[in-house]
């Protein structure tokens, strides 16, 4: 067993028109024995980026603690919120810091840029970027991810269908995942405001 | 073998450990308390390598009581279950301790809480959890029986029962457990469920 | 460090509560040759004299004015080989924000970590404060920007400045010359007057440099046969 799927996880974010959204699951396990079921692997880091960390619970949260930290010194130091592209650039270094003894999490990162560009990007564990345009998945559902995705997915959604097809991508998914599920979180942003909705699953 | 569970009720916080010290096959106690005292109103459960386990524990006793001299006010619950984490987080990647905690604890402002922190320091705050072989049997009871707002008679009740599927599904069950309970009137030993009682030395 | 009782900062307050050693690189950089520079409306003017020991000397091979980042330039008054330590510093602290952010450095950002370096030279043991100060011109989003760091460490923004030599006669004229509309070319035909001022012999091209930087965000030191262009300009 990878030490990635320890714990269980399903990240997913998607591209709308001028708004994003990013998802996952809530469990948190151990091996196939489940802890809790409100977990939560997605963090704000301001109002228009959001950061998920898929993989070893206990890695996301380090790395969401330095990620924090990292980031309320720059806006001291700059007196500005980072850019989606700066701030994924920043957790790339931070990983590859850990080139030979990482943080086993694959980091899912979304924001509004400049003049409201929506930004999604994905990395694995030692911090090597995948930028998208339409989805990014991470995690133990990753490859059920993939392909609810890729059927549902529509370029320009507004973010009220991009909430639905982004949920029903997460439900579909982690049901056939036996590490991630027991509900959803969900975050739909937009340049005017952020929706966090949490959404129930089969719960089993 | 090693069963270590606690749950969170109506105004109250409850932890269980077994009081075996086993080695390979040979017990050599069954009276030993794995679960100690933070301060007046935290408790702290471990489970794991021994030697680890009493380090730990200690370290985090000290550390929490200096606190407390430094700055004449205690550390909140929550921020106590941090400081553990934060310590065994970084012990992780030098020489990590082989130890899992249920830390409860009673604060005025936010009551009742426990939390979950396992050897590779993942934090997360719960109602009720498990560690060790119980944990299979433990967690199955609480799923089953327990409700919020528990009373102590009531809590007591589903601590029986854990025990009992404990000693009577387990092969390896331990005979002996303790338990403690942390309410507004600080932590204190509740009780001890015996099947073998310490046999004293005979004397000369 | 730390291996004698001697090796505190020799940058020590006297009892008057002054620190005279900052003060000394204060005057060594008032006896530098004059450098000055203007913020116009779209871009950055530095200018500086390039006053040489001897005629002998090859005067393409001296570079007052340099390059910190593509979009950063920096010239000072003062001591030479301490302004070389100051920009080698400097590019290295830019390269490595780029390294980590993919994103070039803010001027500001520039501006306080080679003023940091400057400050901690004041009351680091072993060590003497730089004896220049510096005038650093860049464009980013923020636009163009223009400052002036000193031997203590301390900087600030300006819309045009001057040090070294004459510089109460040179901040005079700017202080008279100065337009807040005003655009790059004309800010080089001020700086240019500005240096003709106090300038002791006749000014060319060879004896005087100047950097530019505008809206393409790209800071370059002008050739002779650009400042001539614009010395005849302002004839």
């Amino acid at each position: 067993m990878s030490i990635f799927e320890y714990n269980g996880s399903a990240l997913v974010a998607m591209v709308g028109k001028n708004c994003f959204a990013i998802a996952s699951d809530r469990r948190l396990g151990v091996q196939l024995q489940t802890i809790a079921t409100d977990f939560k692997r997605i963090s704000k880091i301001h109002d228009k980026l959001f950061i998920g960390l898929s993989g070893l619970a206990t890695d996301a949260q380090t790395l969401y603690q330095r990620l924090v930290f990292r980031h309320k010194l720059y806006q001291l130091r700059e007196e500005r919120d980072m850019k989606p592209e700066t701030f994924a650039s920043l957790v790339s270094a931070i990983l590859y810091e850990k080139r030979f003894g990482p943080y086993f999490t694959q980091p899912v990162i979304a924001g509004l840029g400049d003049d409201d560009k929506p930004f999604i990007c994905t990395m694995d564990a030692i911090g090597a970027k995948e930028l998208a345009k339409d989805f990014v998945v991470a995690g133990t559902a990753s490859e059920s991810l993939y392909g609810a995705c890729e059927a549902m997915f529509k370029p320009d959604m507004e973010a009220e269908e991009l909430f639905e097809t982004i949920s029903q991508a997460l439900l579909s998914s982690v049901d056939r995942d036996c590490l991630s599920g027991w509900g959803g979180h969900v975050y739909v942003v937009t340049p005017t405001e952020v929706k966090e909705r949490i959404l129930k699953g089969r719960m089993d | 073998m090693e069963c270590v569970f606690g749950l969170v009720g109506n105004d109250f916080a409850i932890v269980v450990a077994d009081t075996s010290a086993v080695h390979s096959i040979l017990v050599h106690k069954s009276n030993e308390d794995k679960i100690m005292f933070l301060d007046s109103h935290k408790l702290i459960a471990a489970s794991g390598e021994p030697g680890d386990r009493v380090q730990f524990t200690e370290y985090i006793q000290k550390n929490v009581a200096l606190y407390q001299f430094r700055n004449g006010i205690p550390l909140t619950t929550s921020a106590a279950a941090n400081f553990t984490r934060g310590e065994l987080a970084t012990a992780l990647r030098k020489n990590p301790y082989s130890v899992n905690i249920l830390l409860a604890g009673y604060d005025k402002e936010t009551g009742p809480s426990l939390y979950y922190i396992d050897y590779l320091a993942t934090l997360h705050k719960l109602e009720k959890g498990a560690f060790g072989y119980g944990s299979y049997f433990s967690l199955s009871m609480m799923d089953r029986h327990y409700h919020s707002g528990m009373s102590v008679e009531e809590a007591i009740d589903l601590v029986d029962k854990c025990i009992n599927e404990i000693r009577s599904r387990l092969v390896v069950a331990p005979p002996n457990f303790i338990i403690k309970i942390v309410d507004k009137d600080g932590a204190r030993e509740y009780a001890w469920r015996q099947s073998v009682a310490d046999t004293p030395a005979p004397s000369a | 460090m730390g291996d004698s009782q001697y090796s505190f900062s020799l940058t020590t307050f006297s009892p008057s509560g002054k620190l005279v050693q900052i003060e000394h690189a204060l005057t060594a950089v008032g006896s530098g040759q004059t450098s000055l520079g203007i913020k116009a409306a779209n871009g950055v003017v530095i200018a500086t004299e390039k006053k040489l020991p001897s005629i002998l000397v090859d005067e393409a091979s001296v570079q007052k004015i340099q390059l910190l980042t593509p979009n950063i330039g920096v010239v000072y008054s003062g001591m030479g080989p301490d302004f070389r330590v100051l920009v080698r510093k400097s590019r290295k602290q830019a390269e490595q924000y780029h390294r980590l952010y993919k994103e070039p450095i803010p001027v500001t950002q520039l501006v306080r970590e080679v003023a940091a370096v400057m400050q901690e030279f004041t009351q680091s043991g072993g060590v003497r404060p730089f004896g220049v100060s510096l005038l650093v011109a860049g464009f980013d989003d923020n636009g163009p920007q223009l400052y002036q760091v000193d031997p203590s460490g301390s900087y600030f923004s300006w819309k045009a400045s001057a040090m070294g030599k004459n510089v109460s006669n040179a901040k005079t004229f700017l202080e008279k010359r100065y337009t807040d509309d005003m655009e790059l070319d004309d800010a080089v035909h001020t700086a240019i007057l500005t240096l003709k001022e106090g300038f002791e012999g006749q000014i060319s091209a060879k004896n005087i440099e100047i950097g530019i930087i505008g809206e393409d965000k790209k800071f370059r030191v002008l050739t002779p046969a650009e400042i001539d262009d614009y010395l005849g300009e302002v004839e």
